[in-house]
């Protein structure tokens, strides 16, 4: 082989005969002028070679471990101003586009070529170390025409519009990049622009809280896998590409543990609001605009049912006054404009006003009762005083600075004190104790019994109501179904064994929370990675003296080429895609480098490959030969 | 078992059955020890051609995906240099490192993500395959290299150009010569590994160089094959002997698949890693 082969006599024999004969005829014509051979040898040898690959392996080095092309403030930042100033002069700051650099290349481009000259020998066997030692100066050759006769820079164009420029980027002499701008001899218009995205994919993250330790795992239906590092498996039963929450009510039981009722309310034959009711939980339903309520009530026996039907119970709302150093506690109903007199004090105290969500301008009977408040007039030694008192804040006014300090007041249960004009309330209790009382300005105004699916309308308004269903024992079963076969919102089931036995459950992609384990110390989320771009395609076209001499839609990896310029599809305006980056470059010395790449590889191939191959034939070749005259 | 778990194990039995079969040398070991090896070498085939189903792309968009194809070519080009040498104990350390690679393979992120455009490229496709060969051929050196380190106190001087005329049985002390034929064998496709990965870079960003530090690294391993290949003629000029410049040739392979692997996966921590955009998971 190529290296050893030449100190080993007992090769040397066995290589053609020619290739020594023409090395000795080289050698006394060298030795004729011995100066210029000093010089010539040098350029020639390996040795030259072998310094100049390491020295530019090193360049090179430096080159990745100093960061490149950065203002000089930078480089005083990071390194000090000693090393600063040692990096400037010696200009590893731009080491690629240096002074010694280029003069390196200038030296292997000589010893390349002149080594070359040197071994010259016209046989068939040198072709690899020729083509492979000349490609390299080819390749040389095409970047120094890039570098002195091709541009390379950017420019964003806008859908609909054209440029005729471009920007490239420079060095200015303090080390910062600068932009110059370059004309063309044409106008690139921009036509249209498109984004084509991947579909969305979807991971599985699990998380071990004691471990602090996250972990992605497979989506793959009917594989147990277990999370490394715990007691938890993971597997998953079920996938749906798009789901939904279906919540279905359901009846448990005949046992009245959680009665509700269906209701359907219309007014003129119209359908104005319906929904279930549940005695124990959310029992009224407000219609503000009709200035309505509608209201559910259970009583677990027959006395309290008849009680109930008979009265307009209200729970009290009311407002709590006290003045500790006086020792006065004393609570009085929400009654306004009433002025009630402390006893045992100097004060009284009239309530003004009252609301259901302070600030809102609406009339009462529209207010949602969210920041329900009272306003109270003070009267005492010092005149009189003001204040908003609020359900919600009881602290309120100790922030606020007050004449009578201290008083304190409170209030609950405000929200209650209004009652809406129309109030229809149903009440149940077990048996067949039905009955649909109808209030109106607090005045019981109807009573009739009420049966399921009849439909009942008042006397005195144009209401009509409709229970249609009864569940004594509400409940709400949840259920994922399946909306459609595209990818839309995708659910996996999955089932956890752990330390506290299993749990299944659904996990619909980018859900607002994580789905816990028992224990509450694992937890899996199932998200989108992100939409993620998959092509990016620019339509132009190129436009000279007013009329069009090329079309071509580029994306990467596909540029378009006019007039020795090439234009590349390289960014996009990632937010509202109105334009679309491109990259264009101009580089007279492409033919000149590919043409070395070429030689290259066909170079090496040949040397390593190719010759050796031809050796061992020839080897063989001879030995039989020897044989046949021995 | 997961395949990548069985592939690891077979690696690691098929380097003990190379040991063994240093020891007790009979043709049955040999087959066993070689067929164990093409197991573990279609296993992690298997692996590689199975990733690359269910991501719907070529193996190489990631760090995972092209350490798992780097460990399978280690171990092709392993057997294939098998069939033609002698390799004997080479096999042990180099499916062992066949393993290694594979072992650290499953330490990175496996999470398949969609491919992005500059990658959609047959250039690509050849470029990648390219290196990972040549890479394969330099890590096989790398192992001649350690053994031929390890060896030479223990062999005998002197007979060497006796042995050297028969290519088939490889004595320890011929194991620089080994290197010297896997290098020979790997540096051209180093080579088309670099020029094809040029053409790309031109196609996908407009310029076949700039100095992007993935691409001044991938020419400074170049350049260190190079110097590997040119200093057996420079080193006999200078009067150094036979001997030691085999001992400083095998160091300098030590060194180069260093930077082999520097290059592969060692970029990240290259301050100027931010400004590329070839470094694994700098995005
Ligand atoms: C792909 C890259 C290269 C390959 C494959 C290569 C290969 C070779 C080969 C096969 C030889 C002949 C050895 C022999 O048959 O005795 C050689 C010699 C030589 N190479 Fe390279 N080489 C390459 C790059 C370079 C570079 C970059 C330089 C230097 C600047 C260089 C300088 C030399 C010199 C000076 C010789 C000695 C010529 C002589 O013996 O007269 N080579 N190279």
């Amino acid at each position: 082989m190529m290296g050893s082969s030449k100190k080993n006599p007992a090769q040397l024999k066995n290589n053609t005969i020619g290739e020594d004969k023409q090395m000795n005829i080289n050698k006394p014509a060298q030795s004729k002028r011995k100066d210029t051979n000093k010089v010539w040898d040098f350029f020639c040898s390996v040795k030259l070679a072998v310094i100049i690959i390491l020295v530019m392996a090193v360049a090179c080095v430096l080159g990745t471990v100093i960061v490149q092309g950065r203002a000089f403030d930078e480089y005083t930042a990071r390194y000090g101003s000693g090393l600063a100033s040692f990096i400037r002069i010696t200009q590893l700051n731009n080491v690629f586009y240096s002074h010694w650099f280029s003069i390196l290349l200038v030296l292997l481009c000589a010893n390349l070529i002149c080594c070359t000259i040197r071994r010259w020998r016209n046989t068939f066997l040198q072709t690899g170390f020729v083509l492979t030692h000349l490609s390299l100066v080819l390749i040389l050759i095409g970047g120094v025409i890039k570098f002195q006769l091709g541009v390379k820079g950017g420019v964003n164009v806008y859908e609909g519009k054209s440029v005729d420029y471009f920007l490239t980027q420079k060095i200015d002499s303090s080390g910062r990049m600068d932009y110059v701008k370059k004309s063309l001899p044409f106008s690139i218009a921009l036509d249209k622009f498109i984004l084509e995205k991947n579909e969305p994919k979807y991971q599985i993250v699990t998380y071990v809280k004691d471990k602090d330790k996250q972990k992605i795992i497979e989506a793959k239906i009917g594989k147990r896998q277990r999370i490394p590092g715990s007691d938890y498996r993971v597997t998953i039963n079920d996938y749906i590409p798009d789901a939904e929450l279906k919540q279905e009510p359901v009846n448990e039981s005949d046992n009245p543990d959680n009665p509700a009722i269906f209701l359907q309310l219309f007014g003129s034959e119209r359908l104005i609001a319906e929904g279930w009711l549940l005695a124990h939980a959310n029992n009224y339903h407000d219609e503000k605009k009709q200035d309505l309520r509608l209201e559910y009530i259970w009583l677990s026996s027959q006395q309290e049912f008849d009680n109930a039907v008979n009265t307009i119970q209200n729970a009290h709302a009311k407002v709590s006054v006290s003045v500790p150093e006086l020792g006065i506690l004393q609570d009085y109903s929400l009654e306004l404009n009433k002025t009630f007199k402390l006893s045992g004090s100097e004060y009284s105290l009239r309530m003004l006003e009252y609301v259901l969500n302070y600030g809102d301008r609406r009339p009462i009977s529209e207010q949602p009762a969210n920041n329900p408040a009272v306003q109270v007039e003070i009267e005492g030694p010092d005149g009189v005083e003001t204040r908003w008192i609020f359900e919600n804040f009881p602290d309120w006014d100790k922030m606020h600075p007050a004449k009578y300090e201290n008083i304190k007041i409170s209030c609950s249960n405000i929200a209650n004190s209004h009652m809406t004009k129309n109030v229809f309330r149903i009440y149940q209790a077990p048996g067949e104790n039905k009955k649909i009382v109808y209030i109106r300005d607090k005045q019981i105004v109807e009573t009739i019994p009420w049966e399921l699916e009849k439909q009942y309308s008042f006397t005195h308004n144009s209401y009509q109501l409709t229970i249609s269903n009864y569940y004594p024992s509400f409940n709400i079963k949840k259920d994922v179904v399946k909306k459609s076969d595209q990818i839309g919102t995708p659910a996996i089931n999955i089932r956890i064994d752990g330390p506290n036995g299993k749990l299944e459950n659904w996990l619909f992609a980018d859900s607002k929370y994580a789905t816990w384990y028992k224990d509450n110390n694992f937890a899996m989320i199932y998200e989108s990675t992100g939409e993620s771009v998959k092509h990016y395609i620019s339509d132009l076209r190129i436009v000279k003296n007013n009329q069009t001499v090329m079309e071509k839609s580029i994306k990467v990896n596909d540029p378009l080429k006019y007039d020795g310029y090439a234009i590349y599809q390289s960014s996009y305006d990632a937010e509202k895609l109105s334009y679309s980056g491109l990259q264009i470059v101009k580089d007279p010395g492409i033919p000149v480098v590919y043409s070395g790449f070429g030689a290259l590889c066909f170079g090496v191939v040949f040397i390593f490959y190719v010759k050796p191959f031809l050796r061992k034939k020839k080897k063989i070749g001879n030995e039989v030969a020897e044989n046949e005259y021995s | 078992m997961s395949i990548v778990n069985l592939t690891l194990i077979v690696y690691v039995v098929a380097s003990i059955s190379y040991v063994v079969r240093e020891i007790w040398r009979s043709i049955p070991v040999k087959w066993i020890s070689l067929g164990l090896l093409i197991l573990a070498f279609c296993l992690n085939l298997t692996l590689v051609l199975k990733r690359s189903i269910e991501a719907g792309h070529p193996p190489f968009s990631n760090l995972y995906e092209s350490l798992i194809f780097y460990a399978c070519c280690t171990a092709f080009v392993y057997i294939i240099f098998e069939f033609v040498y002698n390799f004997r104990i080479v096999g042990a350390l180099a499916s062992i490192l066949a393993m290694l690679i594979l072992l650290y393979a499953t330490l990175q992120d496996d999470t398949i993500r969609p491919i992005m455009p500059a990658l959609k490229s047959n250039w690509m496709l050849v470029h990648v395959v390219t290196y990972m060969l040549g890479y394969a051929a330099f890590g096989i050196a790398f192992v001649t290299s350690i053994i031929y380190l390890v060896t030479k106190p223990f062999s005998k001087k002197g007979s060497d150009s006796k042995e050297s005329d028969s290519n088939k049985e490889i004595l320890p002390r011929n194991f620089d010569k080994l290197s010297y034929k896997i290098v020979a064998f790997g540096f051209p496709f180093l080579t088309l590994g670099m020029v094809t990965g040029a053409v790309w870079a031109k196609k996908a960003w407009g310029d076949y160089w700039s100095w992007d530090p993935k691409e001044t690294w991938s020419l400074i391993t170049w350049l260190a094959y190079l110097v590997y290949l040119h200093t057996p003629l420079v080193l006999p000029k200078m009067k150094v002997s036979k001997s030691k410049m085999s001992v400083a040739l095998a160091f300098w392979l030590l060194v180069s698949f260093g930077i082999v692997n520097f290059t592969f996966v060692g970029l990240n921590y290259l301050p100027s890693a931010d400004d590329s955009m070839h470094v694994y998971g700098a995005k």
